[in-house]
């Protein structure tokens, strides 16, 4: 791997670099040999059917899932898998991506200041008001400032995953992973989770998204990656994708989401 | 009057063993608490043979092996020192299963949130985790508290002066063998509900503010 980290034409080009990732849970293989580059400023989204490892793919991106084997590097913050894992290696991987989650995950005893305030306290060493300015500005960024003092609880679902990217922003992360981001959420409230996603994308902001919206996944990411039992079996230009699919298993796919 | 007043004088005694063996216990629990949620299947099994065996041995045993069973050299255990270590002890492996529910009720998007933004264990126990768990304990908590109140007058077996220890002299020197103990009854209901009307409002309070 170091040969490739040092090489000038790579380095700077890869915010993300999955290499022969493999993961089972006993005889279950979820993830088999997944290699993936994800370019800065790009927007990756992942589909395919249920059970096809994009979730868990994402989830070995920042190590909340153990992958048995392979590597992970984040903007040059580099793991490999089948080694033991220090909590030091761990920290700047996990500092520069932020991760957005199907059901948001807020701290229900906070108030929706403290959730984005308490980590940058916490982790970056900010003092309480340098962070709750920080928060302020991003929920404002979000149309959600007249919040700040309310509890998670008293917002709705798609308020709550603002808010939960308010606080992954916050960190200043390279890179922002979305798992299933409007997933948990009615279509009409998912509109604006996608609204604030697509304005963090035009500020070019780094993101893999494993997502079932196929109007996103065409219009908003600028790379598609389809996944199927546990590999990658088909990547590129999304409109090329959609439109002309190579593979027998993207073809039913795209087919069995697009006829719903 | 008289009796009353007699008896009365037991109860800092009695609320000191309770709130004592409580806080013994609460501390006894951390580590148990910690055995049972270890990686190590070997630490697992030591920890829950522990609190078994804690749990296993009846309160009023475990204050007589300590209070006669304990001496080293002129050292003896006082009988309060064995009262509450007795006490403590038992409720120690009690609140452990206690906690460990409430720690159950944590939905584990929670931790996944706090690894994924990075905080440090000790974050995320004292901030995120531990509040939370703390909440969802409450009403488990209390509910063994009025139970140990109540049962902390086994320690008048070896002879701290609480409420029955009290109870019991008064019907001795008085010879009003039913009205002391009625006395009695109604100085622990006294006790007792107060703190349960306090941990129900708190319970009501701390729900309404995290209402999903």
């Amino acid at each position: 791997m170091q040969s490739i980290a040092t090489d000038p034409l790579t380095t700077g080009q890869t915010a993300v670099r999955v290499t022969n990732l493999a993961k089972a849970y006993g005889d279950h293989v979820v993830l088999r040999d997944v290699s993936l580059e994800v370019a800065p400023g790009t927007v990756t989204a992942l589909i395919g059917p249920s059970g096809a490892g994009k979730s868990t793919l994402l989830r070995c991106m920042n190590l909340l899932e153990r992958p048995d084997r392979g590597q992970i590097e984040i903007c040059s913050h580099r793991i490999d898998a089948s080694k033991a894992i220090s909590a030091k290696a761990l920290a700047p991987l996990r500092r520069s991506a932020g991760m957005v989650f199907q059901h948001f995950n807020l701290f229900p005893h906070m108030t929706v200041l403290r959730n984005i305030s308490l980590p940058q306290q916490r982790i970056l060493g900010r003092s309480r008001e340098e962070a709750d300015t920080k928060s302020m500005e991003l929920l404002a960024r979000m149309g959600l400032a007249d919040k700040a003092k309310q509890y998670p609880s008293r917002c709705s679902g798609g308020q709550q995953q603002r808010i939960a990217i308010a606080r992954a922003l916050a960190l200043g992360p390279e890179v922002m992973l979305f798992d299933e981001p409007t997933s948990a959420l009615d279509p009409e409230v998912g509109v604006e989770v996608l609204e604030v996603m697509k304005e963090l994308a035009a500020d070019g902001m780094t993101m893999i998204v494993v997502t079932h919206e196929m109007g996103f996944a065409e219009n908003v990411s600028d790379t598609l990656v389809v996944m199927a039992d546990g590999g990658i079996i088909e990547q590129g230009d999304p409109q090329r994708i959609m439109r002309d699919p190579q593979h027998e298993r993207t073809r039913r796919f795209l087919r069995a989401v697009l006829e719903r | 009057m008289e009796l009353l007043k007699a008896i009365a004088l037991g109860l800092p005694m009695t609320l000191l063993v309770t709130a004592v063996a409580l806080g013994i216990g609460s501390i006894v629990a951390l580590p148990l608490l910690a055995g049972l949620r270890s990686g190590k299947t070997a630490v697992r099994f030591l920890t829950r043979a522990i609190i078994d065996l804690l749990r296993g041995i009846p309160p009023v045993v475990w204050l007589f092996l300590l209070f006669y069973g304990i001496s080293a050299g002129s050292f003896r255990l006082s009988a309060f020192g064995a009262g509450v270590i007795g006490l403590g002890v038992v409720a120690g492996a009690y609140l452990t299963e206690i906690f460990r529910g409430a720690l159950g009720g944590i939905k584990a998007g929670q931790w996944e949130a706090s690894e994924a933004l990075g905080l440090d264990r000790f974050t995320m126990w004292s901030k995120v985790i531990g509040p939370q768990g703390l909440r969802v304990a409450i009403p488990g908590f209390t509910t063994y508290a009025i139970g140990l109140l109540k049962d902390s007058s086994i320690v008048s077996t070896i002879g701290v002066a609480e409420i029955v220890y009290l109870t019991q002299q008064s019907a001795r020197t008085s010879g009003q063998g039913i009205t002391v103990y009625f006395i009695a009854a109604a100085v622990y209901i006294m006790l007792s509900m107060p703190i349960g009307m306090l941990s129900r409002n708190l319970d009501i309070k701390m729900r309404k503010a995290v209402a999903r």
